[in-house]
């Protein structure tokens, strides 16, 4: 509240107080906005009620009868409850890791390379896969993986050129977490370097040079100065994404695996099976008790994500 | 400003000046860091387009060879035979037509509204920004999950089958508002004060001084909008049934799950003679192609903008 005032009176001493019309024209131009929210971000809020709910079309959201605990209930006998949000965590924790790791090591040699055509020819080339929507990716991998059709693929001829067996990818859900981190690593290492590399132009040219005096080698210079110079950054990206950590990657998980049920018991997440529930089964209430029950853990997740990131901001200047 | 534009100054710079000691040394011989990372550079950067080249090279090769291989590497025996079959049936221009809409009116909703409430916000308003700004953050920290979505959009707004159902639930980019609330605060305050000065009112203000001296920020969002539209696809899977309005991802959907599917796109010719994988992979390169053209100009703001969020977010 008193940073409030103080800001109030600091705009006011800086700028002429708006009359009361002019404030209401500038509201105006926040009303689409603000609409916006109240349908599609507040509005599916109220209709968390259809999670204590035995819901049916007919008597609609607010006309079905109410069912206490019981979606709740039979999501947890479901016996599905452990394995989705072990996979969620699970898969999330390695896709955090495996591309922030390769974000990192981009960035520390992407600065190696002298500015020039290169370069920017391969900044482009590994920023590109981040535009890359979720089903195109999904027809790279058949193709590299059991080949259009399921007629070999690129993998499968390199392993026969070594004498390896042939494998089946969409019948081995054992390789799945690891595929689908390397796809990860594929879409997003370009993107978390550019972050990375951004960080690092704010680096000071001054110590580089300080350490070039001292006769240090390149290698040297990157990590005893850049890496730990990126820490900040890093330890922010760590909070945000496990601030998602109880959030499942829908578009991608689901762009490759579909209804590949082979394949669930290592690659099925929260989203994914919330998803199938509501198309497949049509049960609205348990879907939408998992969905509660997702969004009130995630929440956890993200609050203390936050708290500890506005921790940070105050220790460090970089983020 | 952005990153690149750092990047590809400072080494310019530094040569005039005189290159300093570390760049000197490093030029006279290759470390052997810096030699790995031009190995891993390019290393990573051909894994990161290989998968594309396959795709681009699959369509353009014979079917024949694609049917035994399932993949092709260089495009022998050449054929142009999926694309002519695509350019002359209904399904690609149908697909085309509602990706375009989708992303162009989606575009225009979204910088609209995002620019409008980021300025208010902006504004500092007593009394207004900051529950606007609390407004707006908190949906970031909790939601209500896909089955209340999927209740309003279907049975509340009735969207089934309408473009309107992928364009609207993306309509607003929390990150994104505040992304461009840090840039608007960055606005040089004599400029407003001289044109309040002469009488021009709060919302001409906003639209004939913020808006012109804001195309940077503008060229983001739209940039960065636009991509989401374009790729968007599980809306479409909720809310889509009627095939003949399904965009380029939907139709891409619709062959994974079955190839022969492919046989269906191009309508003039019969089924059993379509080149089902060459035309798969045709229609894959479609998909992507404006992303793919648009991407060298508009790379810079994507970085500018990541840039922005990551420092100010």
């Amino acid at each position: 509240m008193s940073v409030t005032k103080q800001k109030a009176a600091r705009a006011g001493s800086r700028r002429r107080q708006l009359s009361s019309r002019e404030n209401l024209l500038l509201l105006l131009l926040a009303v689409p906005g603000i609409a916006w929210f109240v349908v599609f971000a507040y509005g599916p809020m109220a209709g968390l009620v259809v999670a204590f709910k035995a819901f049916n079309i007919r008597d609609g959201i607010f006309g079905s009868p109410w069912n206490g605990l019981a979606n709740f209930r039979y999501f947890l006998m479901s016996g599905d409850a452990a394995t989705i949000v072990f996979n969620t965590v699970f898969l999330n924790a390695l896709f955090l890791g495996a591309s922030l790791f390769a974000g990192l090591v981009l960035a520390l040699m992407l600065n190696e390379i002298r500015g020039g055509p290169y370069r920017r020819f391969m900044q482009s080339a590994i920023f590109f896969p981040y535009f890359v929507s979720p089903i195109v990716i999904s027809i790279m991998l058949q193709v590299i993986l059991s080949g259009v059709g399921g007629r070999g693929g690129l993998v499968n001829n390199l392993l026969s050129i070594v004498d390896l067996p042939q494998v089946a990818w969409y019948t081995e859900p054992g390789a799945w977490p690891w595929i689908l981190t390397i796809v990860k690593v594929w879409q997003l290492g370009g993107y978390t370097s550019v972050i990375f590399l951004a960080a690092i132009t704010s680096i000071s040219e001054e110590v580089y040079e300080a350490a070039a005096l001292d006769g240090a080698s390149r290698w040297r210079m990157a990590l005893s100065i850049t890496v730990p110079l990126l820490l900040p950054t890093f330890a922010v990206l760590v909070v945000l994404g496990v601030g998602r950590m109880f959030f499942g990657d829908f578009a991608t998980i689901y762009a490759i695996v579909q209804d590949n049920g082979v394949l669930f018991p290592t690659t099925d997440v929260i989203d994914t099976y919330v998803f199938r529930s509501l198309r497949m089964i049509g049960d609205f209430g348990t879907t939408a008790a998992i969905g509660l029950f997702q969004s009130v853990v995630g929440f956890v997740f993200v609050a203390a994500a936050v708290l500890v990131q506005r921790r940070f901001q105050k220790e460090s200047s970089i983020l | 400003m952005s990153a690149v534009e750092q990047d590809s100054a400072a080494p310019g710079a530094a040569m005039r000046a005189g290159a300093p000691p570390a760049r000197k040394a490093a030029r006279r011989r290759l470390e052997p860091f810096a030699a790995a990372s031009y190995v891993t550079v390019t290393l990573f950067g051909l894994f990161c387009l290989v998968p594309l080249w396959m795709i681009v090279a699959g369509s353009l090769t014979d079917e024949s060879v694609l049917g035994l291989n399932g993949y092709s590497l260089f495009p022998q025996p050449f054929s142009l035979r999926a694309y002519e079959l695509l350019f002359t049936g209904q399904s690609l221009l149908n697909g085309y037509i509602a990706s375009l809409f989708i992303t162009v009116v989606g575009t225009i909703l979204s910088i609209s509204c995002t620019a409008s409430i980021a300025w208010v916000i902006a504004r500092r308003l007593p009394g207004i920004s900051r529950p606007l700004t609390i407004f707006a953050y908190v949906p970031m920290l909790f939601n209500g999950g896909l089955v209340p979505f999927y209740l309003l959009v279907t049975q509340v707004l009735g969207l089934t089958n309408s473009w309107f159902a992928m364009i609207l639930p993306l309509m607003l980019a929390p990150f994104l508002i505040f992304v461009t609330v840090s840039f608007f605060r960055q606005m040089p305050e004599e400029i407003l004060d001289a044109a309040r000065i002469d009488g021009a009112g709060e919302l001409r203000i906003f639209f004939q001084i913020v808006l012109p001296l804001s195309k940077p920020i503008l060229a983001v969002l739209g940039l960065f909008y636009a991509v989401t539209y374009w790729n968007e696809w599980f809306t479409g899977l909720l809310f889509l049934t009627d095939p003949d309005k399904f965009p380029l991802q939907l139709i891409l959907q619709n062959l994974i799950s079955n190839v022969t599917n492919a046989a269906s796109l191009p309508s003039s010719a019969g089924a059993a003679m379509a080149p089902v994988y060459q035309l798969r992979f045709a229609m894959t390169v479609l998909t992507v192609a404006p992303i793919l053209l648009a991407y060298p100009f508009a790379q810079r703001f994507f970085v500018k903008g990541i840039t922005l969020g990551a420092t100010k977010g």
